[in-house]
């Protein structure tokens, strides 16, 4: 047999992917005539230290040189959302793109163009939502979305705790704590961070308890957890200020350290206490509300409280919910009362994890420029009222129903056309139904993408572009590195697929936008980001050894620990709150002056939660978390991950016995916003009364509006919380045999 | 010398990194043949959950019970490192023989394609890439590290004598090489 590797036209290729991924691990593409045949991890001598790739990117050569690829410009030949489609020149294309363009600016203005770009494509020069924005600001302006599907409910309450998004310890600190709650967090199949699930093991293994606070028994669970206390979902903060009530009862709380670092703990206590509202928060309550015996609530908050240091490791799933910045407010919260932020092993919470070395947020890009169209806007940089990023944007949950309804329905526009890209919105946000009306109604839809994927059927122009693997490019992890990584393009594109930034060139001779080429090779490019970017230019510095390396790795003498300056030294290092300190109470939030937005974190009750009288109708709560074999849809299509994990809703024994349904069974979930198929898997993994299905997998509607693909947004509320967090986890369904 | 493997159950996540490495290297394709797979086992009742994920592949047992098994004696065993090995153009094809080597195996290693005729596919050890002093694919992929390879007496001086875990039975008849650490319910 002829071993590929020994034969001398073989050349390794170091990359990562670009995938909207938790992660960013270090690939060795095997490329031979303009294909990758193989792929190897990352190669450092300690074998230790390796970021080692999931499934995911292990099948990333069947991705890249997937037979359903988008090759070449195509436009619509059926009914919209039919899927037909015909072949047609890129001259044709960007023709047909930039003539919409116009007449719909000149026609109706430009605030009735919708750009829609998304995350799918995390890497600093080709993304499409960093090249798109700079065109049409420069052609005109457009209407676009505020806020992303994964974190807004984090973000904000990070924002309103401590004034920061970098809440992260480097994962390496996990060995330092004694006891590590996981309270929705799922590393083994979110991955969090390259080689995060291999630290929690280690720490495991180095004596720390763990334990699992969660609807479900998660894979992370199983393999670390001593214990795991099963909740119902978007209840979290119940149980949290029953244990905030057992601290304060039982005086077991860090007094001090309240002092010292935060604001506002007296209004936090009047609430927990029941002074406010006339409701003690004591375990009982909590226990009606949230489903974990009392006495496992008081249990854990003894043992929180007492075990120092102890990390809280919350994250944005659970905070994906109508409520969801509570939660991680409240996870904060409880951090300070155990004096566990901004210490080694502690944890500051607010659920995103992230430190500032090799983060997304500190990226390089070319600047977009400001939209003409947002110029009158009320200012929105750093606001916490949600209300005002809605005057001149979509919420990104909320785009369907703005198409649907205009200006008419309190919407900033009357959408006429929309270009989207790096995003399969109609799979990935609430209601697909909605979504299939909507973009049905809309005049002109014009798509990038690289597959058919459930929402380019409904395109009216479909652009092909190139993987990861057909251009270089600067990539980083979402919460953290510290590295950073270089793709080094692999392959030249292949069929006529171009980037969205190519495209963005291209059509900018169209539409006689003068000066928006970059005019410079791909690599200096590049280096120019690498050279510019403050953060990036402190550690890279041999530009030509990055790039052949394909990873700089950073080496920290110590773990990164978020806001240790402020624990170790406050006098000269305050937090970014207007008080300089942790602010359990929030006057910015008081200031909004919403039931939605409590100056202080909260139970809330909200609508689809277990008192909702819908609850009668559709009694289980589904969960949609992230899959394991496929980065939200992207990679759906690749036969080797689904073949790995059939998709399944997760359905508890009590449940599925109450309605015949047995395990590997045809079963249908469904509410008033659609109706999904897919197998039961029968478990005693899941809580009773709520079943689980995961994001991503392509929805599918047959001739009777059943969703055959079982998108899990077939079955999502297209809202969002007072925080502006998509309530992608507060679903009422019910569920019956096919 | 014998070759064999290392499975710590106690860090494997179920999260198959390993099976798709597995078919990456080996350029194996979509479907059902897979050299390297992991098992699913779930015990007990909410709260008091167990879950545990098994390793399914070749364990190129010291005595090859599908080589006596095949009639056309397409299967040996290396006598330098007891990595067995099947001769896929000596191979009847699943059909031909009632894949025989499949129904001895105690470990369902031997693989078959959908396709009529197929040939029997199973873990190679990546020969060729112990040749070039790398690790099998299926183990440089693990990011738990719950996988490790070499000679048996090394894996065995290093990780201890266990060979049973939960969702696996040693089999005395075939001696399969590998060492356990078996994840046990609390
Ligand atoms: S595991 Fe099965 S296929 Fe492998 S050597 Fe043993 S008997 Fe043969
Ligand atoms: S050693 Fe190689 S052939 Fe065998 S299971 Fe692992 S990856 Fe597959
Ligand atoms: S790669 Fe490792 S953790 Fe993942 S399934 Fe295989 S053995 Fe288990």
């Amino acid at each position: 047999m002829e071993n590929p590797q020994h034969s001398q036209d073989v050349r390794i290729v170091r990359a990562t992917s670009a995938f909207d991924c938790g992660g960013r691990c270090p690939l060795l593409l095997h490329v031979k005539d303009n294909k990758i045949i193989r792929i190897e991890g990352d190669d450092h001598p300690d074998s230790d230290r390796q970021l080692r790739t999931c499934l995911r990117c292990r099948a990333y050569r069947k991705y890249v040189h997937h037979p359903e690829r988008l090759m070449h410009p195509q436009k619509r030949a059926g009914a919209k959302g039919e899927g037909k489609f015909e072949r047609i020149s890129w001259d044709e294309a960007l023709s047909i793109l930039s003539d919409k363009l116009k007449e719909t600016k000149d026609k109706f203005g430009p605030e009735s163009i919708l750009l829609m770009t998304g995350g799918g494509y995390l890497a600093s020069l080709h993304s499409g939502s960093m090249a798109a924005p700079r065109l049409l600001n420069q052609f005109g302006g457009y209407t676009t979305h505020y806020g992303n599907i994964s974190s807004e409910g984090a973000v904000w309450a990070s924002l309103v705790q401590y004034g920061s998004v970098m809440v992260g310890h480097s994962r390496e600190d996990m060995l330092n704590s004694k006891l590590i709650i996981l309270w929705g967090w799922d590393p083994a199949r979110m991955i969090s961070g390259s080689n995060t699930m291999h630290h929690l093991l280690k720490a495991k293994e180095n004596g720390a308890r763990v334990i699992s606070v969660e609807p479900r028994y998660t894979d992370t669970a199983a393999a670390v957890a001593d214990k795991w206390i099963p909740i119902y979902p978007g209840t979290d903060t119940a149980m949290m200020a029953a244990m905030a009530y057992v601290m304060i009862t039982e005086d077991l709380h860090d007094q001090a350290f309240l002092d010292k670092y935060t604001i506002g703990f007296d209004k936090f206590k009047e609430y927990i206490l029941g002074d406010e509202d006339g409701q003690a928060k004591t375990p009982q309550w909590a226990e009606a509300v949230c489903g974990v015996p009392a006495e496992t609530i008081a249990d854990l908050a003894r043992e929180y409280a007492a075990a120092k240091p102890a990390a809280l490791m919350d994250c944005q799933g659970p905070a994906r919910s109508a409520m969801g910045e509570q939660y991680c407010r409240f996870a904060a919260t409880l951090s300070a009362m155990t004096g566990n932020v901004g210490k080694p092993g502690g944890s500051a919470c607010g659920g995103l994890m992230g430190i500032p070395i090799g983060h997304m947020f500190r990226m390089s890009a070319i600047p977009p420029g400001k939209n003409p169209v947002e110029m009158t806007g009320p200012k929105i940089k750093g606001t916490l009222d949600i209300r005002d990023r809605v005057i001149k944007r979509i919420h990104i949950n909320k785009l369907w129903e703005a198409i649907l309804e205009g200006k008419a329905g309190g919407f900033p526009a009357d959408v006429k056309m929309a270009w989207s890209m790096c995003n399969n919105y109609l799979n990935q946000i609430g209601n697909a139904n909605k979504g299939d009306k909507a973009l049905k109604k809309l005049p002109f839809f014009a798509v990038n993408e690289i597959f058919m994927t459930a929402q380019a059927r409904y395109a009216d122009l479909l652009l092909p572009v190139t993987t990861a693997a057909e251009r270089s490019d600067l990539t980083y992890a979402w919460p953290s590195g510290p590295y950073y990584t270089f793709v080094n393009r692999a392959i030249e594109p292949l069929g006529e697929c171009k980037s969205d930034l190519e495209i963005c060139e291209m059509l900018s001779d169209y539409l006689g936008v003068k000066d928006y080429r970059l005019g410079a090779k791909e690599d200096d490019i590049l280096k120019h980001m690498v050279d510019q970017n403050p953060v990036t230019s402190k550690y890279v510095t041999d530009f030509d050894k990055f790039k052949n390396d394909g990873i700089h790795r950073i080496e920290l003498k110590e773990p990164y620990i978020a806001f240790r300056k402020q624990i170790e030294d406050p006098e000269n290092n305050p937090f970014d709150t207007p008080s300089g300190k942790i602010e359990i109470y929030s006057q910015r939030v008081a200031d909004i002056n919403s039931p939605k937005c409590p100056p202080v974190p909260k139970y809330i009750p909200t609508f689809e939660d277990r008192n909702d009288p819908l609850f009668e109708k559709y009694p289980l709560q589904l969960l949609t978390p992230h899959p394991r074999n496929r980065v939200h849809s992207e990679m759906y299509k690749v036969e080797w991950l689904r073949e790995a994990e059939p998709h399944v809703l997760w359905i508890h024994p009590k449940d599925a016995e109450a309605r015949g349904v047995s395990n590997g069974d045809d079963i249908q979930a469904f509410n008033d916003r659609g109706r999904v198929a897919l197998k039961a898997f029968v478990t005693q993994r899941i809580k009773p009364g709520v079943v689980c299905m995961f994001e991503g997998a392509w929805y599918q509607p047959d001739e009777n509006g059943i969703d055959r693909g079982a998108c899990a947004n077939t079955l999502t509320k297209d809202d969002y919380s007072g925080g502006g967090a998509a309530v992608m986890n507060t679903s009422l369904v019910q569920v019956a045999k096919a | 010398m014998q070759m064999g493997f290392y499975f710590d159950q106690t860090r494997c996540t179920g999260c198959n990194a390993c099976r798709v490495a597995c078919k990456d290297w080996n350029d194996v394709p979509e479907g059902p043949e897979a050299w390297m797979q992991v098992k699913y086992l779930e015990q007990g009742e909410t709260p008091d959950v167990f879950v545990a994920y098994m390793i399914q592949t070749c364990f190129h047992c010291e005595s090859p019970i599908c080589a006596e098994a095949c009639p056309a004696g397409a299967i040996t065993k290396r006598p330098e490192d007891g990595i067995v090995l099947v001769d896929r153009n000596a191979c009847l094809g699943k059909e031909e023989c009632g894949a025989k080597c499949l129904k001895a195996c105690p470990y369902d290693a031997p693989q078959f394609g959908p396709e009529p005729g197929a040939k029997m596919g199973k873990c190679v050890f990546c020969t060729d890439r112990l040749v070039q002093g790398k690790m099998p694919s299926c183990v440089e992929a693990c990011y738990t590290r719950a996988l490790d390879f070499g000679p048996l007496d090394e894996l065995q001086k290093k990780y201890g004598q266990a060979v049973e875990a939960p969702n696996f039975k040693y089999s005395k008849r075939t001696k399969p090489s590998v060492i356990m650490n078996p994840k046990n319910p609390k």
